[in-house]
């Protein structure tokens, strides 16, 4: 049995920062708005089944992300987001399971702004070096935003 | 919590300070309120001097041996029994993995379990057989150290790995021998190890040492399994919903 409960992550948290970057769409509210083909709507849909259905891993899922998607997004829109999915994150390690949905929004999160998948190394730290070795900026942004949270 | 056997068969143990501990199990360690309180007053009102959770999810009660008939006498009413012990498929360990418990699991492993126990349980074997079964990678219920570990990878689907030990000085980790099993597959999967385990095996050999003995190509049944979609039907339906 896992040694979190779902209540104890706040998925919520998460998909509100998914829902400012949405606000920020020009396609919102449009017949051209569609979730499953959008990274951020994919992170949104993903984030809402798991909060009605009380489970943390979709099987299969991370095949589904819409890699298709070149909206452009910036890493100042994006890294509170990635922060949060950090924030969330349980640090499974050795237990990661890629399509856990705080590492598929994380996933679709990456894929806005970086040029290569990131295989989760298990912990924050190691991750910050990962998305450093690839964008120095988002790896600040992120760590900044973890930062801010961690201090309130 | 081991020493002399007292019944054939029968997981019951007399234990240093001269009391038996009775080995009891229920469906992979999941009892209502009732069957828990039920074995509670039973203990209780028979003088026990304990009881003892176990790795394999069963309760050991402690008892005076002649307490014993009256304790036996009231199992049956709670749908629980006594572990079978000796050359036999032992209780069956499974998480908690199904549609409404841990949110990790991503198949539904207790029922599996469940329904393996109550087909398998005490069925004669050439010599103890331990069956786990996990709700997802994770493995809580520790499959790799079973004779017959099972593993949750999908929806209904399931891997296998076979030849584990776990309690022992010379532990082993079992290897796998099918991915994405169903779990009818697994039910069949289980019968042709279990088959050739009897056929192959000396009396007492561990099915690891009869591996390591004949090779896992004998175990390895050469099914042709259907191809599986390992994505979750529900979850593609709920992405595209209202679009």
């Amino acid at each position: 049995m896992s040694t979190r409960s779902l209540n104890e992550i706040d998925l919520r948290s998460i998909y509100n920062h998914l829902e400012k970057l949405c606000r920020d769409c020009d396609k919102i509210n449009s017949p051209a708005c569609k979730e499953s083909a959008c990274l951020i709507g994919f992170g949104k849909r993903a984030l809402r089944f798991s909060m009605q259905k009380g489970t943390l891993d979709i099987p299969g899922a991370k095949k589904l992300i819409p890699t298709q998607d070149v909206k452009t997004y910036y890493p100042e829109t994006v890294a509170p987001g990635l922060a949060e999915t950090c924030r969330q994150c349980r640090q499974c390690r050795d237990n990661h399971s890629p399509d856990c949905v705080i590492a598929l929004t994380r996933t679709c999160l990456e894929y806005t702004t970086l040029s290569q998948e990131i295989d989760y190394p298990g912990s924050v730290f190691q991750y910050l070096i990962k998305v450093r070795e690839q964008n120095q900026t988002l790896s600040e942004l992120i760590a900044a935003a973890v930062k801010i949270k961690s201090d309130r | 919590m081991d020493g002399v056997m007292i019944v054939m068969g029968e997981a019951i143990f007399r234990q240093k300070n001269k009391q038996i501990a009775v080995n009891v199990v229920a469906a992979c360690g999941f009892m209502t309120a009732r069957q828990f309180a039920g074995l509670g007053k039973i203990a209780e009102e028979l003088e026990s001097g304990g009881l003892k959770m176990t790795t394999r999810q069963t309760v050991i009660v402690l008892l005076e041996e002649n307490k014993l008939p009256a304790f036996k006498e009231g199992l049956p009413s709670l749908g629980l029994s006594i572990s079978p012990f000796g050359d036999s498929v032992r209780a069956v360990k499974a998480c908690s993995g199904n549609s409404e418990l841990c949110p990790r699991a991503i198949t539904d492993a207790l029922n599996t379990g469940i329904e393996i126990q109550l087909k398998y349980l005490g069925q004669p074997v050439p010599s103890d057989f331990k069956i786990a079964v996990a709700g997802c990678p994770r493995g809580c219920t520790d499959p790799y150290c079973a004779d017959f570990g099972i593993i949750g990878c999908g929806k209904d689907l399931y891997d296998i790995a076979i030849g584990g030990r776990g309690s022992s000085g010379s532990p082993l980790h079992g290897r796998k021998i099918l991915e994405k099993c169903d779990q009818n597959t697994v039910f069949q999967v289980l019968d042709f190890v279990l088959d050739k385990y009897r056929t192959l095996a000396e009396p007492g050999e561990r099915l690891c040492k009869t591996i390591s003995r004949v090779g896992i190509e004998a175990f390895t049944p050469n099914f042709q399994l259907p191809e599986k979609n390992d994505v979750d039907e529900e979850f593609v339906a709920f992405l595209t919903s209202d679009e």
